[in-house]
């Protein structure tokens, strides 16, 4: 048999498998990245709350040792691979408590992706100019006030293509949670392909289905980010007597 | 259901009292004192990095001072006994820079601070809104973002979306630096009206003409300190100092 006849006997026979496979894969994927994306706003928005020098002593020794443990949780996780993460955390912790793998393996990434988006937040905030926040502090919101309603929709429109990024990642890198024998796509392939002995036609397909769900998943942001954006024009209002002397602006670039 | 901020009624609206500012060991206010009292408008003039800004940024505790005492209605606003955000709602703040949000339109940015800030009903907000931004001939660009508008525009939003906050006090901070020379006049008139509806202003401007034709009284600020405070009259026309005068034919000689 060819390569072609090969990868067409293992569809007809593992076809369930590899969906169920590709099922868990996304799961994966977009539980850890919303998780992943709320922890790093969390840990964003923790270290970015200004210290004052007028701040008791006390606030500011807690703000320094929380901001130290945020900082050694990115850094960690950052620094090593998730792989290594995963057999560390899974059959030293979740095996003991009788975690199953799938949650073992939604667990961890969520917190790698934390890590990472940690950063990508905040970068996010910091990139919005400080005269917002002294608008808004002047007008007198709160930090908490200032980061809701005007720091943060900003932030989170800007890093758009970043999270997506992180969507597209996680998409792919959960392959390396077939370590800990979650049933993903990884895990999936290299069963079927061991059952026959034959891993190149089981790995191509492999390799085709995460292709298929990356690139839809990257046309699909790239037209919410459009949508987005919104209209690029305004209406001057008193002109409603008369559709046409509507007097459109273009957006200025930014 | 406004925050309501403990006053005393006869009291002067704000005094600094021996006000100083270090950043670091670099010393940029000292012993700042002065009086504002309802309706008065106050330009404060001076070559740049004389401190002007930092003392706006002080008074409403953008920047917290280092020495000295600034009392809102006879109230220690450095001792908590005035929750700080209700203390700047009613100090507003306009910048050189307009400080818009860019995430919300014109509208917005007018309605949405009172109802944070001051618990306003959406349709409450949405009428003193209207208002002001009438006040300022900006109600035609309600849908506008901040993006889409001219320097000019965007100052007389930011000065509509203060005074949607019913301030007691204005700072302005050269609000007019910023802008093309086409735009200044418009902004300069919007502040005029507010001046003449008896409006309690500080004015940190270059608009020399703005000083002495709208201001109550001009201060003098050089290298961190009050260098000469009087009537328009006596500051310009009949400077004391000497860096005063040498300042002022610096910039009317210009001009
Ligand atoms: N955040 C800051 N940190 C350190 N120095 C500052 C800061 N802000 C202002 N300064 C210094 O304080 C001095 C006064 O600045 P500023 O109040 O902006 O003057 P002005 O508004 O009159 O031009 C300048 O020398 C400036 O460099
Ligand atoms: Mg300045």
């Amino acid at each position: 048999m060819n390569l072609f006849e090969w990868m067409g006997k293992i569809i007809s026979q593992y076809w369930l498998q590899f969906l169920k496979g590709t099922g868990n894969t996304l799961l994966m994927a977009i539980i850890g990245t919303l998780v992943g994306f709320l922890i790093g706003l969390a840990i964003a928005m923790v270290r970015t709350i200004p210290v004052r020098e007028t701040d008791s002593g006390f606030r500011r020794a807690v703000m320094r040792a929380v901001n130290w443990i945020l900082s050694a949780y990115v850094e960690v996780v950052r620094g090593t691979p998730m792989m290594v993460q995963a057999l560390i955390i899974h059959y030293s912790l979740f095996v003991v408590v009788g975690m199953p793998s799938l949650l073992s393996a939604i667990i961890i990434i969520s917190f790698n992706t934390g890590a990472y988006m940690a950063e990508i937040v905040r970068g996010g905030i910091i990139s919005i100019d400080r005269g917002q926040f002294e608008g808004a502090h002047a007008i007198g919101m709160s930090h908490a006030q200032t980061m809701v309603h005007v720091i943060l929709p900003q932030a989170i429109r800007n890093i758009m293509p970043s999270i997506g990024n992180e969507f597209v990642v996680n998409i792919k890198d959960s392959s390396v949670l077939s370590v800990i024998a979650v049933t993903e796509l990884m895990f999936v392939s290299k069963q079927a392909g061991g059952a026959y002995a034959k891993f190149v036609p089981a790995y191509i397909i492999c390799a085709i289905v995460y292709f298929i769900l990356t690139f839809t998943v990257t046309r699909i942001l790239r037209y919410l980010e459009k949508k987005m954006d919104g209209s690029s024009s305004y209406t001057i209002c008193g002109s409603q007597s008369d559709p046409g002397a509507e007097i459109h602006i273009k957006r200025e670039e930014a | 259901m406004e925050q309501q901020v403990n006053t005393q009624p006869d009291a002067p609206i704000l005094e600094l009292s021996h006000l100083g500012k270090k950043f670091g060991d670099n010393v940029v206010l000292r012993d700042i004192s002065f009086t504002v009292r309802a309706g008065e408008v106050i330009s404060v003039i001076g070559s740049s990095g004389s401190g002007k800004s930092t003392m706006l940024r002080c008074i409403n505790l953008l920047e917290t001072p280092t020495l000295g005492n600034i009392y809102y209605r006879g109230q220690d606003i450095q001792t908590g006994n005035i929750p700080l955000t209700a203390y700047r709602a009613k100090v507003g703040m306009v910048f050189q820079q307009f400080n818009l949000f860019g995430n919300m339109n014109v509208l917005a940015n007018c309605v949405r601070p009172q109802q944070i800030v001051l618990g306003r009903t959406r349709e409450d907000a949405t009428d003193r809104a209207m208002e002001y931004l009438e006040k300022v001939g900006m109600a035609a660009y309600i849908n506008a973002r901040p993006a889409q508008l001219s320097g000019g525009q965007k100052q007389r939003v930011a000065i509509a979306r203060t005074l949607a906050m019913n301030p007691d006090v204005i700072l302005f901070d050269e609000p007019t630096s910023a802008l093309d020379p086409e735009m200044v006049g418009g902004v300069l008139d919007v502040m005029r009206d507010l001046a003449e509806s008896g409006m309690t202003m500080i004015v940190v401007t270059h608009e020399m003409a703005f000083a002495r034709d709208v201001s109550n009284r001009v201060i003098f600020m050089d290298g961190g300190v009050i260098a000469e405070e009087g009537t328009p009259t006596e500051v310009f026309q009949n400077p004391r100092e000497a860096r005063t005068r040498e300042f002022l034919s610096r910039f009317l000689g210009n001009n």
